[in-house]
C-alpha cells in the first residue's frame, strides 16, 4: 500500500455519444475561465446532469477562443489596468491567451469517503495534476509519507510553487465534492485558493456548498456559479432531451406534461424516458405518472426495474452493494448465469441505466450514485444480502484490494473476518502512510472484537503510537497484553511479546523520556526471536537514535550497525546504503573525518552496483562529502560532490533532503562571509524541516545566533539567547551542547564571562566520557576564545594545542579558519611556542599549523570578514572599547548615556569618540556609523 | 422492523426528530432511513419520524435524503408525548 493511486479516481466521464446541447452552460463555464476566474462551482442535488455538463465541457469542440487565463488580475496587481495587448506585448512570462481547454489540460479527480484522510485528498490531488504535469508534486508526495510530514500549507506552497512555473495553463476538477466531511480538507482547498497562480483554475462539483470562502470569492469576482435552476431543462431542453437522445416521439403537450411533473430533473427526465422506451401508450403512462404524487425518482425507477427482464433486475439489484464493478466481480456474486456480466455491463450501458465506465478499456463501472443509491434502497433480505457481501469480500480479498474486502465483510456483519482483514492489511501497509484511515476502518468494528485480538490491539497501538497518541497506544497494549494472557499462543504470535516493550520504548522516545526508552528497547531486544530480522532491526534503530540523543555516539554506531545487519537479512540493501548518511553524521561528531568519508564512498559504490533506484537515496551521501571536502579545504571534490548531489537531489526520495541541502548550503555561504544569504537558507531549511527520528543537535535558530555574532548583531544573538531558555548554568547535556556553546559567545561578544568557563568544562568532561573528538574541537576551540578575552594567553593557547591535535590527524581547516582573527593571532603564537622546542614528533603538528595558517585570507584583501579582520583593515585597528562605544553610538545613545552605561565619565567618551573618529578619518558621530558600516564594523 | 442502536432512546441525547419531504414515499424507505417511520402528509408529502441519537446522526440522516435528490421542506424536534411522534420502537405509525 505503498501509494495506493486508484486510476479510476483520476479517469474523466468520456462524453455520452448523444446529449442535449447546453450552450449556455457551456458558455457560462468557458467565460470564466477566460475572465480568469479561480473557481467553478457546480452545486445541484443529485441527478442533475453536473458530470456530465463537466465532461461535455471538458471535450467540447469549439474550445473557447483565448482565453488568458486570470492575467487580468496579474495585471491589476501589478498596479494598473493593461490591455490584453499590453499584456502580450510585455512579454508577461506567463502566456496564457494560447490556451485553449482541452482534454491533456484537465486534472480529474472523482473523490469519496476516504478522501476526508487529508494525505489521502493532497495524495490523489498531486496523482490527479501528474495526469498532465508529469513529475509535479513529487517532493510533496515524499513529504506526505514522512512519519510526521509537515503542515499541509508547507507541502501545498510547495505544491503551488511548481504550478506557478508550469508553462501551460490546467483546470483541475473535483468532482463529489460532498463527500469530503473534513475540515482540514476544506482548509486545505481554500489555502490552494487563497494562494492560487494564474495557471491553475479549479472547478468543483457538489451536491452541496463547500465550506470555502464563497462569499470572498464571489465579492471578488473570482467565482463562477452553475446551480440547480440553471441545470434543470427548460422545456426546449427537455424535448430535445426526450425525443432526439432517447428517441422518443412525443407530443409537445406530454412533454409539457414530463417537465412540470419532474420540474426539469434530469434523472427523472431519464427514467420517464427509460420507461416508456417499449412503452406502447406513452400517453396513458404519462397520465398516470402525471396524476400520482409519489417521489418522482421512487415512481419511475420501479417502472424502470419492472420493464427489464428478471434476469438484469436481479442484476442491478444485487450489483447495486458494489461501489465499483467489473465483470469478473459481478460473476463472483451472482455465479454463472446466463449472459456473462461482460455482456450484462455492456448492454446496460448501452441502454443507458446509468452505469459510468471508469476506464477506457470498460474494465470498471460504477452506477450513477444517485441510481445506486435509489437499488440500494430497494435491497431486501438481510440474510441473501450478507452473502453477496460475503462473496464480494472474498473476491476484493482474492484480488488484493483488502480495503474493499474488509468494506464488505463489515456490511455482511462479518466481524472477526473484518479485523482479520484489518490485521492483513496493516502487515501490507507501509508504516505512517494511511495510518489516520486504518485507524478509521478499526472504529467501525465492535470493540470487543478489537480487544479480543492481541494482534490487532499490538497494531493499533503502533498505529496511536505514530499518530502520537500515546495514551490511546497505551491502552491498546494493555488490551494486547491481557488477550495474549487470555488466548495463549496463536500461529504466529511469538512476535507480539517483542511488539510490547518496543511500542513503549517508541512512545517514550515520543516524550523524551530517554531513560525509558533504553530501558524498554533492551527489553524487547531480549523478547524478540533472534530470525525476526525486521523487528530486531526496529529495535535496534531505537536505540541507535536514543544513544545518539545522549551523546554515545559509540553505542549509537553498535545499534547501527545491527539494524543495517539485520536489514541485510531481510534483504533489503537499500536500506543499508541510505542510513550511511547518519553513520557519517555519527562519525563526524565523533570527530572521524576520514571514518565518515569512507563509509559514504562505500555506500556509493554500493548503490551503483544495486542500479538506479539506489541512486535516488545517495544524494545526501554526495552532500556529506562536499561538506567534508569543504571542511579539508579541497575546492575541486566540494564542486564535484555537490553538483552531484544537486542532480540527485531532485529525485530522491529520502524526506529532509530540502533542509540538509539548505543547510549546506547556508555553511557554504557562512564560510564564503555572505552573512545574509547564510541567513536566509537557514530560514528556509527550518522551514522545511520534517520531523524525524534523527536528534536535532544543532538547531536552526543557535546556528542563526552564530552568524549573527558574525554581523556583529549582536541584539539579535541576544535575544536569541534570551529565548533559548538555557543559562551558562545548565548541565552538560549533548542535545544543548551547541547551543549552549552558541550561549558561550553571545556572552563572549557581551564581555560577560561569568559561569562561562565552568560550564565549557562541564561540557568537555562529558565530551571526553563519549569520546566525541568532533565536540571536543568545538569546545576547546570555544575555551580558546574565552581564555584570550580574559587576557589569559597561556590558557588560550594551551586551549587550542587540545583542538589542535585532535584535529591534525583528520585534516580539520575551515573549523579553525572561519573563526577569523582572533584564532589566526593564537596560532601564530602557538607556532612561536613549538617551533623553540621543536622536536622531530612535532614536526607534523607545525606543518599542519602553517597549513592553517596559509588558509587564512589577508585581513585587508577580504570585503566580509569577522569583526576582528575587519579592524584590521583600518589604518590603526580599534580597540575593544572604542568599538563598543561605536556600537552604542550606532543604537543612536547619547555620550551621556554612553557614559553611563560604560561607566566611565563624559570626557572618557568624548575621548574615545575623537580616537574613533580619527581611524575612521570622520567629521561627526552619523559619518562615523556610516563609515563603520561600509568596513562591516557594525 | 429491526431496531436499529439509532431509534432507541438509551442513547446519551436522543431526540426525536420530524423531517417533511416533497413527494409520497412508500413504508418501504424505512429501512434507507435506519428504520425511521414514514407517514404520509397533505399535499403529497411525507413524515419521517423517528429517534434520532445525537446531533451527526442528524446530519447523517440528511445526507441520506440529500442523497436520494428527495426535496426537503422541513425538520422538526418533537417534544416528548407531542402528536404524530412515534413510539420508542418507532413501529406503531408504520403498522397503520
Amino acid at each position: 500500500m505503498a501509494t495506493p493511486i486508484l486510476a479510476t479516481k483520476l479517469y474523466i466521464p468520456p462524453p455520452r455519444p448523444q446529449v442535449v446541447a447546453r450552450p449556455r452552460l457551456l458558455e457560462c463555464l468557458n467565460e470564466g475561465l477566460r475572465s480568469g476566474h479561480k473557481l467553478t462551482l457546480v452545486s445541484a442535488p443529485a441527478g442533475s446532469g453536473k458530470t456530465t455538463l463537466i465532461s461535455a465541457w471538458v471535450y467540447q469542440k469549439d474550445a473557447p477562443p483565448e482565453t488568458p487565463l486570470r492575467n487580468a488580475g496579474q495585471a491589476r496587481g501589478a498596479g494598473g489596468e493593461l490591455l490584453r495587448g499590453d499584456l502580450d506585448e510585455s512579454g508577461a512570462t506567463l502566456q496564457p491567451s494560447s490556451f485553449s481547454l482541452h482534454p491533456s489540460r484537465v486534472a480529474w479527480l472523482s473523490l469519496d469517503e476516504g478522501d476526508s484522510d487529508p494525505t489521502r485528498f493532497l495524495t490523489y490531488l498531486v496523482a490527479a495534476l501528474q495526469t498532465v504535469a508529469a513529475g509535479i508534486g513529487e517532493s510533496s508526495l515524499a513529504t506526505l509519507q514522512a512519519p510526521q510530514p509537515p503542515s499541509t500549507e508547507t507541502i501545498l506552497t510547495a505544491l503551488l510553487n511548481e504550478i506557478a512555473a508550469l508553462p501551460e495553463p490546467l483546470v483541475l476538477v473535483l468532482d463529489d465534492y460532498h463527500v469530503i466531511e473534513a475540515q482540514a480538507v476544506d482548509q486545505a482547498l481554500t489555502f490552494l485558493l487563497e494562494h492560487l497562480p494564474p495557471q491553475l483554475h479549479v472547478l468543483i462539483a457538489t451536491r452541496e456548498d463547500p465550506q470555502l470562502p464563497l462569499a470572498r470569492l464571489r465579492a471578488r469576482g473570482q467565482l463562477t456559479e452553475v446551480r440547480e435552476a440553471d441545470l434543470r431543462f427548460a422545456l426546449a431542453e427537455a424535448a430535445e432531451f426526450l425525443n432526439r437522445v432517447m428517441g422518443l416521439n412525443l407530443s409537445a403537450a406530454d412533454i409539457a406534461a414530463l417537465e412540470a411533473r419532474t420540474e426539469g430533473w434530469v434523472a427523472g427526465l431519464q427514467l420517464a424516458a427509460l420507461s416508456m422506451r417499449r412503452e406502447p401508450d406513452p400517453a396513458r403512462f404519462i397520465q398516470t405518472f402525471t396524476g400520482s404524487d409519489h417521489f418522482v425518482l421512487d415512481y419511475l425507477l420501479e417502472e424502470v426495474l419492472q420493464r427489464q427482464p428478471q434476469a438484469i433486475q436481479a442484476f442491478l439489484l444485487r450489483t447495486s452493494i458494489l461501489r465499483r464493478l467489473s465483470a469478473p466481480l459481478c460473476d463472483a456474486i451472482l455465479g454463472h448465469t446466463e449472459k456473462t456480466a461482460q455482456e450484462t455491463l455492456e448492454s446496460l450501458e448501452r441502454a443507458n441505466l446509468f452505469l459510468v465506465p471508469l476506464d477506457p478499456e470498460r474494465r470498471w463501472y460504477r452506477y450513477h450514485h444517485l441510481f445506486g443509491d435509489l437499488l440500494r434502497q430497494r435491497l431486501g433480505n438481510p440474510a441473501e444480502l450478507a452473502e453477496d457481501h460475503l462473496r464480494a469480500s472474498a473476491w476484493y480479498e482474492a484480488n488484493n484490494d483488502l480495503a474493499e474486502a474488509f468494506h464488505h465483510a463489515l456490511a455482511a456483519g462479518a466481524s472477526e473476518r473484518a479485523a482479520s482483514l484489518a490485521e492483513a492489511a496493516w502487515q501490507a501497509m507501509e508504516r505512517s502512510f494511511q495510518t489516520a484511515a486504518w485507524i478509521g476502518w478499526i472504529k467501525r468494528l465492535p470493540q470487543a472484537v478489537v480487544c479480543g485480538r492481541p494482534r490487532l490491539c499490538v497494531q493499533l497501538a503502533w498505529a496511536h503510537s505514530d499518530a502520537g497518541e500515546l495514551e490511546t497506544s497505551e491502552a491498546y497494549l494493555q488490551h494486547a497484553e491481557r488477550a495474549l494472557a487470555g488466548a495463549g499462543d496463536g500461529p504466529g504470535s511469538e512476535s507480539l511479546p517483542g511488539n510490547i516493550p518496543l511500542i513503549r520504548a517508541s512512545n517514550a522516545q515520543n516524550q523524551g523520556d530517554l531513560a525509558e526508552t533504553l530501558r524498554y528497547t533492551e527489553l524487547a531486544m531480549q523478547l524478540i526471536p533472534q530470525d525476526d530480522f525486521g523487528l530486531r532491526a526496529s529495535a535496534a534503530i531505537t536505540l541507535g537514535f536514543t544513544h545518539w540523543a545522549t551523546g554515545d555516539l559509540e553505542l549509537s554506531l553498535q545499534a547501527m550497525h545491527a539494524w543495517r545487519d539485520n536489514m541485510r537479512r531481510l534483504g533489503n540493501p537499500l536500506f543499508d546504503v541510505a542510513s550511511a548518511f547518519a553513520v557519517a553524521d555519527m562519525q563526524v561528531i565523533l570527530g572521524r573525518l576520514r571514518e565518515a568519508e569512507n563509509a559514504l564512498r562505500q555506500a556509493i559504490s554500493a548503490a551503483t552496483a544495486l542500479g538506479h533506484e539506489a541512486e535516488a537515496v545517495i544524494a545526501h551521501h554526495h552532500l556529506g562529502l562536499a561538506l567534508l571536502a569543504h571542511e579539508r579545504g579541497e575546492a575541486a571534490t566540494q564542486t564535484h560532490h555537490l553538483q552531484t548531489a544537486a542532480d540527485l537531489g531532485q529525485h530522491t526520495t529520502l524526506v529532509d533532503w530540502r533542509y540538509r541541502w539548505n543547510l549546506a548550503q547556508a555553511r557554504l555561504k557562512e564560510s564564503a562571509g555572505e552573512w545574509e544569504a547564510a541567513l536566509e537558507l537557514l530560514n528556509e531549511a527550518s522551514r522545511v524541516h520534517v520531523k524525524n527520528a534523527i536528534p536535532l543537535a544543532y538547531p536552526v535558530a543557535a546556528h542563526q545566533a552564530r552568524v549573527h555574532l558574525k554581523q556583529g548583531r549582536l541584539d539579535k544573538a541576544q535575544a536569541w539567547a534570551r529565548e533559548c531558555g538555557l543559562s551558562t548554568e545548565a548541565e552538560a547535556r549533548y542535545l544543548d551542547e551547541y547551543e549552549l556553546l552558541t550561549l558561550a559567545r553571545v556572552r563572549l561578544a557581551e564581555g560577560a564571562l561569568a559561569g562561562v568557563s565552568k560550564m565549557l568544562e562541564r561540557l568537555l568532561a562529558l565530551a571526553e566520557t563519549q569520546k566525541r573528538s568532533g565536540s571536543l574541537i568545538e569546545i576547546r576551540l570555544t575555551q580558546a576564545l574565552v581564555e584570550q578575552a580574559q587576557q589569559n594567553r597561556p590558557g588560550a593557547v594551551a586551549a587550542l594545542a587540545h583542538a589542535l591535535a585532535l584535529a591534525e590527524p583528520e585534516g580539520y581547516l575551515r573549523t579553525f579558519v572561519d573563526e577569523g582573527e582572533a584564532i589566526r593571532s593564537l596560532l601564530l603564537e602557538f607556532s612561536a611556542t613549538i617551533e623553540k622546542r621543536a622536536n622531530i614528533n612535532q614536526q607534523r603538528l607545525i606543518s599542519y599549523v602553517n597549513q592553517l595558517l596559509a588558509a587564512f585570507p589577508h585581513p585587508a584583501t577580504l570585503p566580509h570578514s569577522t569583526v576582528a579582520q575587519r579592524t584590521a583593515a583600518l589604518v590603526e585597528p580599534m580597540s575593544g572599547r572604542e568599538l563598543e562605544v561605536l556600537q552604542l553610538i550606532a543604537q543612536g545613545l547619547t555620550n551621556r548615556e554612553i557614559s553611563e552605561r560604560l561607566c566611565v565619565t563624559i570626557s572618557t567618551v568624548k575621548g574615545h569618540n575623537q580616537r574613533l573618529f580619527g581611524k575612521l578619518q570622520a567629521q561627526n558621530r552619523t559619518e562615523a556609523v556610516t563609515r563603520a558600516r561600509e568596513l562591516g564594523l557594525l | 422492523m429491526p431496531n436499529r442502536a439509532m431509534n432507541q432512546p438509551h442513547h446519551p441525547h436522543p431526540r426525536q426528530y420530524q423531517l417533511r419531504v416533497a413527494g409520497s414515499l412508500s413504508a418501504q424507505w424505512s429501512e434507507w432511513f435506519e428504520g425511521l417511520a414514514i407517514t404520509p402528509a397533505e399535499n403529497g408529502e411525507t413524515l419521517i419520524t423517528g429517534w434520532v441519537a445525537d446531533q451527526a446522526a442528524l446530519h447523517g440522516l440528511l445526507k441520506k435524503v440529500r442523497d436520494v435528490g428527495l426535496p426537503l421542506l422541513s425538520v422538526n424536534p418533537l417534544e416528548p408525548g407531542a402528536p404524530g411522534g412515534a413510539d420508542a420502537s418507532g413501529d406503531s405509525i408504520q403498522k397503520e
